[in-house]
């Protein structure tokens, strides 16, 4: 089972991540930075679903199952992709996606879900762009 | 027959029994709406959430000829001695009534009193204000 692509979430909000680099400071205060690699990495993407059914929400649940937790990468927000994750961003596609920058999404941590009221749910999903 | 209903034709109850010197009510519901509009939507959309009655009462303080305040079975759910506070008994059944001849549209809930405020004032009438919140589903509701 993919990651509900077909649901739209009712906020995002998105962390560009950094390159890797390991930054040494002297005792003067002088900073060194040493570039570790070439791609930026550590993305930080949190989709918000609000009040959808909980049929809808049990798919993050499941789809969470799916990928073992945090341990297997899956496509979202990507770049090939018109998923509802990207619903509503009218910049450049390639910009919060993952794989524009070599990296894939993987849950970050286990999906949140907060019952609202009988058959009602408010999900929160947290994913972390990785190499 | 048409009818315009006025405050003559109103009737608050407590517990089945009319109480006394009532000078107004008011009852109020409330449905939470939950919000569902997502990214990419320019109209705001909402699901039904959960549905409350609350409401308020002015009663005179009056003492009646067997010596008994019409207020008291209010007033004493929070205006009490004791350090138990109020228990999950503490509720009122409440019926608003609007009264046609025979024809009578009720609006009956159980509710907890939340406030109740009295006071005196030189040459004015000691009255007596409520606050009530609703608990669960209304019992009656034949306004129509």
């Amino acid at each position: 089972m993919p990651y509900p692509t077909a649901l739209a979430p009712t906020s995002r909000s998105f962390s560009a991540g950094d390159y890797p680099v390991k930054t040494f400071k002297s005792q003067s205060g002088a900073e060194t930075r040493i570039l570790y690699g070439s791609r930026r990495t550590n993305l930080k993407l949190s989709l918000t679903y609000e009040n959808i059914t909980d049929a809808n929400a049990e798919l993050f649940i499941n789809h969470y199952d799916e990928t073992q937790g945090t341990f297997a990468s899956f496509d979202v927000a990507s770049v090939s992709t018109n998923d509802g994750a990207k619903t509503g961003w009218q910049g450049n596609s390639t910009a919060i996606g993952a794989t524009s920058s070599g990296n894939v999404y993987r849950y970050e941590s286990a999906p949140e879900l907060t019952q609202v009221r009988p058959g009602v749910s408010t999900v929160t999903v947290n994913l972390i762009g990785v190499l | 027959m048409t009818k315009v209903y006025t405050g003559r034709d109103g009737v608050m109850q407590l517990a089945g029994v009319t109480l006394a010197k009532v000078s107004s009510f008011s009852l109020q519901s409330d449905l939470e709406t939950l919000e569902t509009t997502t990214l990419g939507e320019n109209i705001r959309s909402y699901s039904p959430g959960i549905l409350g009655y609350s409401g308020s009462a002015s009663l005179l303080y009056y003492k009646d000829g067997n010596n008994a305040i019409n207020t008291a079975n209010l007033l004493n759910k929070l205006i009490k001695t004791g350090t138990d506070g109020v228990s999950s008994s503490d509720t009122v059944e409440l019926t608003f009534r609007w009264v046609d001849g025979t024809d009578n549209n009720d609006i009956k809930l159980t509710a907890y009193i939340t406030s109740a405020t009295m006071g005196a004032s030189t040459g004015e009438i000691v009255s007596v204000s409520i606050s009530f919140v609703g608990t669960g589903a209304l019992t009656t509701a034949t306004i129509s």
